[in-house]
């Protein structure tokens, strides 16, 4: 989706420089899951309710919206982040990745097939937040000790399972990785 | 729990968030990592009428060392400086960073925003006085040097003026020989600490700097006499002493007596960490 | 093969996986406005007036409402057992009239173009408050003015039971008597996903609800009363739910306000309630005081108990009226053989959030009290408090085991299980001897282990009825129709699992349906562990009854789909079914800080069949996670002026991956007679022993200093506290 393309009246880039109005729509550009992708919002908008309510992604979702629950992780820049701590436009001119990234078409990533088969989601709402937690981690750390898997997942809360699957399935993946 | 209304602005250099600190009155805050700001928009706890963004300024997340100081620019990440060397000089620093938050926060979290929020239960406010350091804040008008002592003045109050940017702080090296750690206690890993303390023993010399206890971080200067005495044979009373000597604030999270305690025996672990026998 | 009892993936997973599933907050509809509820700041205080015109004003906003453009009517009570003359008295408004009682009540609606601005607006609504002195808890409103003033009390009711016989002549008989008051804190069940309701009138002129979720044909019928419409212009449509825990789904304030102003607006109007307001507005539950006492003989047989509790319901009832009471009686009791016992439970309202259930509700508190006191007295006779169960759990060969009320009251029946059969296998997975070796050793070098365990019996499968239909469809699938919901419990899977081995095909010729309220005329929706026993069995029926209607053979799905038969089936269950379970909790306590580590934990449940094993364990699994952390860390605690201090996830202290062993869990089956396919629910049990559990292995590590054990959570400070901070 091409700034072009998008559904507003052209929008005010932000400039560099000077202060905007706090009602103004502001252009962002990003890369979104590997493609060109574009919005405008105020700036007090977060990168999450962008993603949701702009460019329609609603996998990422809102479950506390002060940095605590890890259901909005995105990767930015590759990093995970907690899109309800990200102002949206603070994204423009970066790589944003989300869950609906995460598949090939009607193939599922390897964490996604790993969280199914051991039963590591219940509800599913902080499951994209982990699934992407995951994703970074996994890419990062392949050699990842136990006690580092149980840490770097410490960062989402889950209120369903208790967890274990959800450390069995990641660990599995890493160790997938090494064989 | 959506962010209050504010008019905003990029810098594209220091230079540019000095000029736009200085145009956006008394009511204007700089954005960089969000982690701490962020939620205080949320929260509508802050309201500032202007948010100056300057998380993509080039340049000013460097790490240097040089004649045993190192000097780290403000944006750089929490995670950077957990990864520096857990058994050199910055030891203390590296854990201190490494507590805080979870993987998220660190990747985004800043040195400079930490120590400007200065939240009195912060670790990096605690390990910048035990390390004597030098901030150093730019404006417009020029530059000046504040030692971390006369910068934290009280809860999320500092010593930066208005139109001020905190760009760089410098740590010294410890003293030859000398050991740092540093050791907290949170309910969760990852929370905000109850208490939490920086210690630095050597030949002569002593540093024991303890947050989440008072307004600010702060020394715990007859106790450090005791170490800085005897050394590994004062440990025991020094970390009493801690315990007693600082002013001490209690709430409904925890009370004066608990705090005390915590300092006590967070002094204790951390300066047995230091001593290497942990 | 057959299908119950195999461990089958769910299929609900995929659209979880890739971000495509429908929570409302993710979906959307055409013209959209965005809600924002005013909610009270005050406790407690007479509301003179309200004024909106600021928030009228304010950028975007289209309108504002207050209790002056609702209905003055009450949210009615949905259960018919915990509805009393006096509990109608209490009922919650829809928006506050004259009166706010609790910080966090709905006092106005904004509606706006996007939701920043609603609550820019939100912020501009002023309230003219008199303010009350406020009353923070039970014992302060024992002596206060009543908060609703037709009720004159803040006492709502008081229900006595008492078992058989000389309670008084049983104590005077005992070797040992232990006493204490024994606490349990606000808790909530605190699902990831908030609240929220999306609300819109189709092409057909329906006012469609979406959002719903735990009691959608209540909701409905409520609804449709209120707003003066037949039922059947108004769908209720569950999509994907992000945990109930007792929580989501009761009716509350926004259930109305939102579809009122869909019609008030002509436009579709979207609420999504932020996480600061669920810790208000969302129902509170657990806060209990028991004075509790215990008499047991020399030898150690429990000859006799009593115990007088108070429930803090706060200041409203609201639909689940009091129930908490009633069924923390039922669950006092345990899986013990009492000669007598005298119970005295009330229903107290203070100024806080109103309470309701959470997860396990009654038994996990009734299972807290009754467990310490066990290991208390255990402790005083100098026996071991596995051997004290031992001698008293009620044997195998006791089944049925009924005890009798003498007024009329419905008998506590314990229809099937072995007890102490169930016990052991808990203690011979946990490796019980080998533990208490362990501990003994770890002992010898300083550090601080207990053992601590909790037996339970707990009540289920709750009735009355629910309907189930079996449509034949041409693609050669069948579609199974019924009326309970998902939590995301994977219920859909389990009850494919029973439709496909009743009928005698695959798993995958199974289609669930319960989504919305067309698909049944009637269901009592997901609660008390009740909807893979209650829905299964009707499903068995529905099979049943379209076996016969197709003849001999095996089902042909399209020619009967051609040929219009379709199974019906109901299931009715009058009385609930008691389960039993077991935990076993070991703890490490650091000295100099009061840390508590759970080293390990293991469940023991009788779930009768085990339908889906791997979604049982989870469910099992997950409930211990959140009794741990109602052991260890979650309160919600108020100050004096009844003002929330826990109102965010940064002082709600929910455990992460790092604060949790893997929960071991071990299945037992032993089917009850009381239905057909043999089932007793199991979604909740898994939280109801853990608190005790966790508790007693506390106690246990503390040594003498564990008798002080009688307040939950065991925060870090109040084991320090006990240990004596020095």
């Amino acid at each position: 989706m091409s700034r072009a393309d998008a559904p507003y009246d052209p929008p005010m880039a932000a400039p560099d420089g000077a202060f905007t109005d706090a009602d103004a729509e502001l252009g962002v550009e990003l890369t979104l899951n590997g493609a060109p992708a574009s919005f405008s919002v105020p700036a007090r908008w977060t990168l999450a309710d962008a993603l949701r309510e702009k460019l329609g992604l609603t996998g990422t979702h809102l479950g506390c919206e002060h940095g605590i629950c890890g259901a909005c992780t995105v990767l930015l820049d590759g990093d995970a982040v907690r899109a309800c701590l990200v102002l949206a436009v603070q994204a423009d001119g970066h790589e944003v990745e989300t869950v609906e990234g995460l598949a090939d078409g009607e193939e599922l990533a390897p964490l996604q097939r790993a969280f199914h088969e051991h039963h590591a989601l219940q509800c599913g709402f902080c499951t994209p937040g982990f699934l992407m937690t995951a994703t970074a981690f996994v890419r990062d750390e392949p050699q990842a000790t136990p006690a580092r898997v149980r840490e770097a997942l410490s960062g989402n809360l889950c209120r369903c399972t208790g967890y274990a699957p959800i450390v069995t399935a990641v660990q599995m993946v890493l160790d997938e990785r090494r064989a | 729990m959506k962010p209050p209304p504010f008019a905003y602005a990029r810098a594209g250099s220091l230079e540019e968030a000095l000029d736009l600190l200085a145009e956006g009155s008394e009511d204007v805050k700089a954005l960089a990592g969000g982690q701490s700001l962020v939620p205080a928009l949320s929260f509508r706890l802050v309201r500032p009428s202007h948010l100056v963004d300057i998380d993509g300024i080039a340049g000013l997340d460097e790490i240097r060392e040089s004649d045993g100081r190192l000097s780290i620019g403000a944006l750089a990440r929490h995670a950077a400086l957990a990864r520096l060397e857990r058994a050199g000089s910055w030891g203390a620093l590296a854990a201190a960073a490494r507590a805080i938050g979870h993987d998220a926060i660190r990747v985004r979290g800043t040195l400079g925003g930490s120590l400007a929020h200065a939240d009195p239960a912060a670790e990096l406010p605690v390990v910048a006085l035990a390390l004597d350091a030098e901030l150093l804040l730019a404006s417009r008008g020029g530059r000046r040097t504040v030692a971390a002592a006369d910068f934290f003045l009280g809860p999320f109050t500092t010593a930066l003026a208005p139109g001020e940017l905190l760009v760089e702080t410098t740590f010294a090296a410890p003293p030859a020989g000398a050991r740092t750690a540093f050791c907290e206690f949170a309910t969760r890993t990852g929370d905000f600490a109850l208490a939490c303390v920086c210690v630095g023993v050597g030949p002569g010399w002593a540093r024991i700097a303890v947050g989440g206890v008072g307004a600010t971080p702060v020394r715990a200067p007859q106790a450090e006499a005791l170490l800085a005495a005897s050394g590994a044979d004062a440990v025991e009373e020094a970390a009493a002493t801690a315990g007693r000597e600082l002013e001490v604030y209690g709430d409904r999270t925890a009370n004066e007596g608990r705090r005390r305690d915590l300092v006590r025996t967070l002094t204790r672990r951390a300066l047995a960490e230091a001593l290497g026998s942990a | 093969m057959s299908l119950i009892g195999t461990d089958i993936r769910r299929s609900e997973d995929r659209p979880l996986l890739t971000g495509t599933a429908t929570f409302v907050g993710d979906l959307w509809r055409e013209g959209q406005l965005w809600a924002r509820v005013v909610r009270s700041y005050s406790p407690h205080g007479i509301l003179n007036g309200i004024d909106i015109d600021a928030a009228r004003e304010s950028k975007g906003v289209v309108d504002v409402i207050t209790a002056a453009d609702v209905p003055d009517a009450r949210i009615p009570i949905r259960l018919p057992f915990a509805e009393t003359p006096q509990a109608t008295l209490a009922l919650q408004p829809l928006l506050a009239r004259d009166r706010v009682r609790f910080v966090g009540e709905a006092v106005a609606v904004v509606v706006a173009e996007d939701p920043y601005l609603a609550e820019d607006a939100a912020e501009l609504v002023v309230l003219d408050l008199e303010e009350l002195d406020p009353v923070a808890d039970t014992r302060t409103a024992l002596g206060a003015p009543a908060l609703h003033e037709e009720l004159g009390s803040n006492v709502v009711n008081v229900f006595p039971m008492a078992y058989g016989g000389d309670v008084d002549g049983a104590f005077a008989a005992a070797s040992v008597v232990v006493t204490d008051t024994l606490r349990v804190p606000r808790n909530a069940g605190t699902p990831l996903e908030t609240r929220g309701v999306l609300a819109d009138v189709d092409e057909s002129g329906r006012l469609v609800v979406w959002g719903a979720a735990k009691v959608k044909h209540f909701n409905r019928d409520v609804l449709a009363g209120l707003l003066e419409l037949p039922p059947e212009r108004i769908v209720l449509v569950e999509g994907n739910v992000g945990g109930g825990f007792g929580v989501r789904g009761e009716f509350y304030p926004e259930d109305f306000l939102i579809p009122f102003l869909v019609i008030r607006l002509g436009r579709p109007v979207k609420w999504i309630e932020d996480r600061r307001e669920h810790f208000v507005a969302a129902n509170h539950s657990r806060e209990q005081e028991h004075e509790l006492e215990l008499a047991v003989s020399a030898d150690g047989a429990l000859l006799a108990f009593r115990d007088r509790f108070r429930v803090d319901i706060g200041a409203y009832v609201r639909t689940q009226g009091v129930l908490m009471p009633l069924i923390t009686l039922q669950q006092l009791v345990g899986p013990y053989a009492w000669g007598a016992f005298e119970l005295d439970a009330s229903a107290v309202l203070t100024n806080k959030t109103p309470a309701g259930t959470f997860r396990a509700p009654g038994v996990t508190e009734a299972t807290f009290v009754r467990e310490r006191m066990i290991d208390r007295a255990a402790a005083e006779l100098g026996i071991d408090p596995i051997e004290l169960r031992r001698r008293n759990l009620i044997p195998g060969n006791s089944m049925p085991f009924r005890f009798e009320f003498g007024n009329g009251a419905p008998p506590i029946v314990y229809d099937s299980g072995d007890f102490p059969a169930i016990f052991a296998a808990l203690l011979e997975r946990a490796g019980y001897e080998e533990l208490r070796a362990e501990q003994r050793r770890a002992l010898a070098e300083g550090r601080r282990v207990g053992i601590g365990i909790s037996v339970f019996t707990e009540m289920g499968g709750i009735g009355p009825w629910e309907h189930a239909r079996i449509v034949p469809l041409a693609d050669g699938r069948f579609c199974v129709q019924c009326g309970i919901a998902s939590l995301g419990q994977g219920v859909q899977t389990a009850l494919a699992q029973i439709a496909g081995d009743q009928l005698g095909v695959p798993f995958d010729a199974i289609e669930i349906d319960h989504t919305d309220t067309d698909t049944v005329p009637m269901g009592f929706g997901a609660f008390a562990s009740r909807s893979t026993v209650l829905a299964g069995n009707a499903i068995a029926l529905a099979a049943q009854d379209l076996k016969e209607k197709a003849g001999d053979g095996p089902l042909d799905a399209a020619r009967l789909a051609a040929e219009d038969i379709v199974g019906e089936g109901r299931f009715e269950k009058e009385a609930p079914s008691f389960s039993f379970g077991a935990n076993l909790s070991v703890v490490e306590i650091d000295p100099e800080t009061g840390s508590v580590h759970v080293v390990k934990h293991v469940v023991a449940f009788d779930v009768g069949r085990a339908v889906n094993p791997t979604l049982l364990r989870g469910q099992l699994a997950g409930g211990a996670a959140q009794g741990i952390a109602g052991a260890l860390w979650e309160e919600l605690p108020y100050d004096d002026d009844a003002q929330p201090l826990v109102t965010s996830f940064v002082d709600y202290l929910m455990p992460t991956a790092e604060d949790l062993p893997p929960i071991d869990v071990v299945v037992l089956e032993f089917p009850t007679a009381g239905n057909p396919l043999g089932l007793k629910g199991g979604g909740e049990a898994g939280v109801a022993g853990a608190p005790a559990a966790v508790a007693n292995a506390v106690a246990d590590a503390l040594g003498e200093a564990g008798a002080g054990v009688n307040e939950l959570p065991l925060s870090a400070a109040r084991v320090r506290a006990l240990l004596g901070s020095g």
